[in-house]
């Protein structure tokens, strides 16, 4: 080989390559064997098998010439664990190196042992750690420190028995600041394998060891500080302002992990602070680093917006005047716009909402059709926010329909519907243009909404009994949610234009009876049935009753207090990027069913005993997506099955109040989106009412009367209902509950024809 | 913990790995690359540039980063900060800028070595050692025609001419004992404008993001102080390692010790009111009909201060089902893209009180038109560049040289060009 040419790092031929490579290893001129390492290095970087070579490699590591100790050295660490026998070859040079002269030798030398992760050379490492933990020089330290933390991952007793721990927590007090810090770096990592959890407790002291050392090293120690700093519990308001005034000059730090980790820091602290002037100065102070972020790279963007949209939540005054940063631009990456637009909801006022819905309708003429709907549903959002806009939201909605693109017509219907449950009797003039469209619509939900404005609003729309006959023509075909939906809105009309629709209504529940087979359908066509041939009356005070209007407090995307607490100490984290506690989606299964318990219990106490024992054996995933269909089974209620099951995951007790958030056809028009911290007050009233089930058809009817009341008075009350109801059935914990459905289905027959009998006296 | 490094080719082919804990198997690249391909399958318009930068698998949440085609990517198996990882991802191509002048698939793999031993230095057992390119350079010798010459005229270099590494030093941003001739510093103010404007011309958001890049070429232990004639126009700043963060909260000033060679000094945000007058307006007028519209763009200049404006080019991404287009232009000029649907128009250099330059024509959609195609609202992609022009009107005041005796040379040039600035139609 020409030495003089450029180095060939790649060639093709690999056998041969290496017995070529032996040869130079072997050479008498260290340039040739120099470049031989290189050329070792290049084949093993990208996968090709050189460990064959490992002694003739390790022998070049006695040298003086430091890059071609580091280029062994690499070549160790890669292949120590498949030779570990070989390593003890290199031991003793690697001993003599940490009493190299040159400390940057000594220090490369004890990094690299500790990543040799083998154990055999854990013997040999301990004496040279211990002197490189006293070095002189801080850097040696420094790199002795995390040596610490690589023993203690492969051996911990042997880390504890040497001192090794103790002289790491004595490193904290260190003089030099990057010592502190990768001291804090080791220990941070040692505490999280750690059984007693006694290796690193933050105390005055340290706390104080660290803030000295925060200013000082740096950024990624500063990140370890400002981490660790998270864990102290202040004694009291005055010690916590006096951390905070050392953490504020972080957020002016060009990295970005180091600004979202001090205002982890600063959400922390902010509880403890009793000096509203203080805590008002913080709150200013933490803006104008968090839209700086949003300067960055969109990874960054997305990793700060997903946090925003949790500290907003906790805390909605941040930013209040900054949501021009969050409009979108039209290139940004789907992933930045979908979180961009979160953030706009959460910041729309009553001042800023004309802004803002301009925005949105610029958003709705773009051409990802995913955005386009978001933007869509945002304006909804802000029409139920803020209702002196919205006039102006239904305005733009109409524009938006008359654009005639489909997607945007059935989305916009969607939202109005909605718009309808939050402001009853006040946009009713606009339903001919709602149903102008009626012809385009495919999609269930849009139809489903389209159908339940017809039924609420049957008195005044003139040829509702049309409208009704029109979209009857398709029942059998329709998705089931379309069913139920034509279902309750036939028998609205019913009650409302009984003279227009007896012959409807009667077609329709036969039809249902009959010739479905969806229990869903078929059940609450029962229900109703029996309930208008016995009493209408009673008919027309569950069907036709009140219903609770719908909050945006309510929907899916606010989390429970307990788990924005949980999320708000763990800011910038990936928990805090999905939103979810860390176990849901790393580790075991059990673990995670575990911190679905934990995360319900702030938000439910009372079902989270009847779930949580059944989850904790149990795979997160059916554990809580069964509640669900039990609960339809049961009590005819369905809610929208598009759901994800992701969302309820995060906790499982509230999940029948987060599953339908968009929309529910159910029984009694109930808003399946009511608040997911209701009251418990019901709870017990659930559990009877559930158990009633067993009683056939006489109590079921009772039991939907006993809803309805439920309904009227508190909303929330049921929705834990059913949540009790669901605990019961879902895992058999209660045979009596299991058996009740039995029951329900072996009547079904007598039923239907008790029900025709009754169909025909009036 | 960072425990592992993929580069993959614009291919997703492994280009170097790296695992600085245990080994995470190759397979989860493929994996990685099984998303990546169904995510961008999902729509004809979805990108590389789209795919969720954490994707979820089994067992390892992979966190990425993609940059000029190549990819990033970090698996991680425990709970991680990403913004973290994400931040040490960026480092990495920009540490090979510094190094090797360019970053792709080839430069990488001719100088795979040295990118072995920057990923070594760079990270210690899954937490970030070295970052900083001063200290690395002195660790890791960047690839230069005095270094071959060296390794291959097989001249020693020793471990003990070598210098101390500067993390061992009081500053570690600073090397001791550094010596020129002439004592020279520089600073480029270049301000990046982020705007949306809507076709009225009125700022919908506008804000200048400042950086202050410095090239300090200063002997011994200059200690400096600059300060601006105006510094309360910052909304929000932040700063090199070695600027006094106290000096500037109580007196605005930047005190600081500088690193030797290139660096970012500063970095800044001034939030311009909508009322702002840009430097460059942009007037679109496109009447869109059933098949097709009819369009014309106007750009004349507003207040920059009599300056010409350079570089001036305007993209408007056309619908898709757009397939012809007709125009023409007064200045410069233009390039339909039929496969991209993308209509750029290199203006070049507008001199004030030079006629306007217009862009007139007409575009039609294909067979494919609907009504999406009618309603489909149009951005136009704005790039300029000014020289000696400072939007926000952050000027320099003075810089003062402490602690040396020398008089340096000091020079500072401003410039402001377009960041992400667009107008919507």
């Amino acid at each position: 080989m020409d030495i003089f040419s450029k180095p060939k790092f790649f060639t093709n031929n690999t056998k041969g390559e290496n017995a070529e490579l032996l040869v130079e290893l072997n050479s008498e001129y260290r340039d040739r064997r120099k470049d031989a390492v290189k050329r070792v290095i290049a084949n093993m970087t990208v996968g090709k098998d050189v460990s064959g070579l490992f002694p003739q490699v390790v022998k070049n590591m006695q040298t003086e010439d430091l890059e071609m100790k580091k280029l062994v050295y690499l070549y160790l660490m890669n292949y120590a664990k498949s030779n570990p026998d070989l390593v003890i070859l290199a031991v003793n040079t690697f001993v003599k190196d940490t009493d190299h002269v040159n400390p940057l030798i000594r220090a490369l030398a004890i990094r690299t042992m500790g990543c040799i992760r083998v154990d055999k050379i854990l013997d040999h490492l301990c004496e040279p750690l211990r002197k490189c933990l006293q070095d002189d020089n801080p850097y040696v330290r420094k790199t002795a420190a995390l040596c610490v933390a690589k023993l203690w991952d492969l051996d911990q007793e042997r880390a504890i028995d040497n001192g090794f721990v103790t002289t790491l927590q004595d490193l904290v007090s260190d003089s030099t600041p990057m010592v502190v810090a990768n001291a804090v770096i080791a220990l941070a990592e040692m505490q999280e394998s750690s059984v007693n959890k006694d290796v690193f407790v933050v105390n005055v002291a340290i706390m104080n060891k660290m803030l000295a050392a925060l200013n000082e090293c740096n950024e990624w120690g500063q990140i370890a500080i400002l981490t660790s700093l998270a864990e102290y519990q202040p004694l009291d308001s005055k010690e916590a302002e006096s951390v905070c005034e050392r953490v504020v000059p972080r957020l002016q730090h060009a990295n970005g992990s180091v600004v979202l980790s001090a205002i982890r820091v600063l959400m922390i602290f902010l509880r403890y602070l009793r000096n509203d002037e203080f805590t008002n100065g913080l709150i200013k102070k933490m803006s104008p680093p968090l839209v700086s972020l949003l300067a960055s790279a969109p990874e960054v963007q997305y990793v700060s917006l997903r946090n925003i949209n949790l500290i907003l939540q906790k805390r909605p005054d941040i930013l209040q005047n900054d949501v021009r940063v969050f409009f979108c631009k039209y290139n940004d990456p789907p992933y930045v716009k979908r979180e961009k637009l979160e953030i706009i909801i959460r910041l729309c006022n009553d001042k800023n909402v004309d802004q803002i819905l301009s925005e949105l309708k610029e958003y709705a003429s773009e051409v990802d059709v995913d955005f386009v709907r978001r933007a869509i549903r945002a304006i909804g959002r802000c029409a139920i926010i803020i209702e002196e806009a919205s006039e102006r939201c239904v305005n733009v909605l109409l524009d938006l329909i008359n654009t005639k693109i489909n997607y945007v017509v059935q989305e916009a219907i969607i939202v109005i519907k909605d718009i309808f449950r939050k402001y009853p009797q006040r946009y009713e003039a606009i339903i001919p243009t709602l149903c102008q469209n009626l012809d385009s619509l495919d999609e269930p939900e849009a139809k489903g909404s389209l159908i339940w404005i017809v039924g609420e609003y049957a008195e005044r729309i003139e040829n509702a009994d049309e409208l009704i006959e029109n979209f009857l023509e398709t029942f059998l075909e329709e998705n089931s949610q379309v069913q139920l939906q034509l279902l309750t809105a036939t028998v609205k009309l019913f009650l409302k234009k009984p003279s227009q629709s007896q012959e409807i209504v009667h077609r329709v529940l036969q039809t249902a009876t009959q010739e479905i087979d969806n229990p869903d359908t078929r059940d609450r066509a029962y229900v109703y049935w029996r309930l208008l041939s016995t009493d209408p009356q009673a008919a027309k005070a569950v069907v036709l009753s009140e219903k609770p209007p719908i909050s945006v407090d309510s929907s899916a995307d606010k989390l429970s207090p307990g788990l924005l607490d949980e999320l708000i100490n763990n800011i910038s984290t990936l928990a805090s990027v999905y939103h979810k506690p860390a176990s849901t989606f790393m580790g075991n299964k059990a673990f995670s069913a575990d911190a679905v318990r934990k995360a319900a219990v702030a938000d439910a106490r009372d079902e989270e005993q009847i779930m949580g024992e059944d989850t904790v054996t149990s795979p997160t995933a059916p554990a809580a997506s069964a509640p669900k269909n039990v609960m339809a089974d049961l009590l005819d209620l369905d809610f929208g099955s598009s759901e994800p099951v992701s969302t309820p995951v995060m906790s499982p007790p509230t999940s029948n109040s987060k599953s339908g958030p968009n929309y529910s056809a159910d029984l009694f028009d109930m808003s399946s989106d009511m608040s997911s911290g209701g009251s418990d007050a019901f709870g017990g009233m659930g559990g009877m009412s559930g158990m009633s089930g067993v009683g056939g058809l006489n109590i079921g009817f009772q039991q939907s009367q006993s809803q309805s009341q439920n309904q009227n008075t508190a909303t929330s009350g049921s929705s834990n209902a059913f949540g009790d109801l669901a605990g019961f059935g879902g895992f058999g914990q209660q045979p009596s509950a299991a058996t009740a459905s039995q029951q329900t289905q072996q009547q079904k027959p007598t039923q239907s024809s008790t029900v025709n009998d009754l169909l025909d006296l009036f | 913990m960072i425990e592992s490094l993929f580069v993959l080719s614009p291919t997703g082919k492994v280009i170097i790995e790296k695992h600085w804990h245990e080994l995470i198997p190759r397979r989860v690249v493929d994996f990685f690359n099984d998303q990546v391909s169904k995510a961008m399958a999902e729509g004809e318009d979805v990108t590389r540039e789209d795919v969720l930068p954490i994707i979820a698998s089994p067992k390892y949440q992979l966190i990425n980063v993609y940059r000029d085609g190549l990819t990033y990517l970090s698996p991680v198996t425990k709970e991680v900060d990403p913004m973290m990882v994400f931040e040490f991802l960026h480092r990495i191509p920009d540490i090979m800028q510094e190094y090797f002048g360019q970053v792709s698939e080839t430069v990488i793999k001719e100088n795979f070595v040295t990118v072995y031993q920057l990923l070594e230095e760079m990270m210690d057992d899954g937490f970030p050692l070295t970052t900083e390119p001063n200290s690395l350079k002195e660790i890791v010798p960047a690839p230069n025609i005095l270094n071959k010459v060296i390794t291959t005229m097989g001249a020693t270099t020793s471990v003990s001419t070598r210098k101390m590494p500067n993390g061992m030093s009081n500053l570690p941003w600073r090397k001791a004992g550094v010596k020129y001739n002439s004592n020279e510093i520089f600073f480029d103010i270049v301000e990046e404008i982020d705007a949306i404007v809507d076709s009225t011309g009125k700022a919908v958001s506008c804000e200048a993001h400042g950086t202050i890049q410095t090239n300090s070429r200063l002997s011994g232990m200059p200690d400096l102080t600059l300060s601006f004639v105006n510094p309360r126009l910052v909304d929000d700043c932040s700063f090199h390692q070695s600027v006094r963060f106290n000096k500037w909260e109580s007196d605005k000033v930047l005190s600081f010790v500088p690193p030797d060679g290139h660096f970012r000094l500063m970095s800044y945000r001034v939030n311009l009111p909508s009322q702002q007058n840009l430097p460059i307006q942009v007037k679109p007028s496109i009447n869109i009909g059933a098949n097709g519209a009819k369009f014309d763009i106007t750009v004349s200049l507003r207040n920059t201060d009599g300056k010409a404006v350079e570089n001036v080019v305007l993209t408007l991404p056309l619908h898709k089902s757009t397939s012809t287009l007709t125009a023409q232009c007064n200045v410069g000029q233009y390039m339909f893209d039929p496969v991209g649907k993308v209509l750029r128009w290199d203006v070049g250099k507008i001199v004030p009180r030079e006629r306007a330059p217009v862009l007139s024509g007409s575009f039609g959609f294909g067979s494919a038109s609907s009504e999406a195609a009618a309603n489909a609202g149009y951005n136009i992609g704005v790039e300029f560049l000014i020289n000696s022009h400072s939007l926000s009107g952050l000027k320099v005041d003075v810089l003062k040289l402490f602690n040396e005796s020398y008089k340096p040379y000091k020079g500072v040039r401003t410039m402001t060009k377009a960041g992400r600035y667009q107008v919507r139609a």
